[in-house]
């Protein structure tokens, strides 16, 4: 997995045109465009769930998904396991057949699984990141989403740390967990793993 | 700008990776023409990776006129009649093909630098 900042809006020069306006009303004007590589297709959809975004993402109509078996994401929990290599490998040779006897990429690809690797450029406004980075880094969001979102919150403070050291789980935003019964019970230690000195 | 249209189209019809293409096509700018002289109108997602953020004199009114027009466009109240106001290149471009107004006229020459291929085919689209 690997997220690469590519392009963004600097603050620093849009205060030079509004210096009186305060930093926060200034977050939907700025934008953030991120490579988002080799996630699994069951990260991308978490990701398309916020759609105040744009992405553009890698097409299975158009890209032949080559030897699956090593375009695929493997969850830790499953780590190495039979009878998940064993369904890759059947589906990946299914879907070659499928492709070889000409039915049409984008039929063959209702074959491949959600695991299977794909690559997006993501493209969000800083008010709306500041919600997914609230969202998706909290020790309830799923592991490899968590784990996309914690990469991009390190690029983003490093480029812009007025705005993005504030960012992090909601918990850490608000002083408080929104999760209600559904909280992890770890406010403090997930604070404390977010703070910047 | 117009760099980042072109890592677009081909992020999604290619295998290769979206930061690669943006580096390579960061270096070939005669490439970037190429693929974004064949963008259309139409291919609206490719051209909403970027913001243009410009300082707006309107009264309430206009500004509520524009916001009333197309849902795309961020403003904020940044004074008196001086408002923040920023949008991606295919908001510029759908709000043109609807509203040929001196608004959007204005919207599109300021582009004409930053993505002049972009320009040109919106331009070229509605005159």
């Amino acid at each position: 997995m690997k997220a690469e900042l590519l392009t963004y809006t600097p603050l620093a020069e849009v205060k030079k045109v509004f210096p009186d306006l305060e930093t926060d009303l200034l977050l939907p004007h700025l934008n953030y465009t991120f490579a988002i590589e080799k996630v699994s297709r069951a990260c991308s959809h978490q990701l398309v769930r916020h759609r105040v975004a744009s992405f553009s993402q890698q097409s299975q109509r158009y890209i032949t998904v080559k030897r699956l078996s090593e375009k695929i994401v493997v969850p830790p929990s499953i780590g190495s396991n039979e009878d998940f290599d064993d369904l890759i490998d059947s589906a990946s040779i299914a879907y070659q057949k499928l492709v070889e006897s000409g039915i049409p990429k984008e039929d063959a690809r209702f074959i491949l699984p959600n695991a299977t690797e794909t690559s997006l450029l993501l493209t969000m406004e800083g008010k709306s990141l500041v919600h997914f980075l609230g969202l998706r880094t909290c020790n309830r969001a799923q592991w490899e989403v968590r784990a996309l979102a914690d990469m991009i919150l390190e690029q983003l403070r490093a480029v812009e740390p007025i705005i993005f050291n504030r960012a992090g789980p909601y918990c850490y935003q608000l002083g408080y967990c929104p999760e209600g019964r559904h909280t992890c019970g770890k406010m403090k230690e997930v604070i404390e793993r977010y703070r910047v000195e | 700008m117009e760099t980042m249209i072109a890592t677009s189209m081909l992020t999604t019809t290619s295998g290769a990776m979206p930061s690669t293409l943006y580096d390579r096509l960061k270096a070939k700018p005669e490439k970037v023409a190429d693929i974004v002289g064949r963008v259309e109108v139409q291919h609206g997602n490719i051209l909403e990776h970027n913001r243009l953020v410009w300082r707006l004199e309107a009264t309430r009114d206009e500004v509520l006129e524009i916001m009333l027009k197309s849902k795309f466009f961020n403003i904020t109240e940044a004074g008196p009649d001086t408002w923040v106001l920023s949008c991606n290149l295919r908001t510029i471009a759908e709000y043109h093909q609807i509203h040929p107004d001196e608004f959007s006229r204005e919207l599109i020459e300021s582009i004409k630098e930053a993505a002049p291929h972009v320009y040109g085919f919106i331009k070229g689209d509605k005159e």
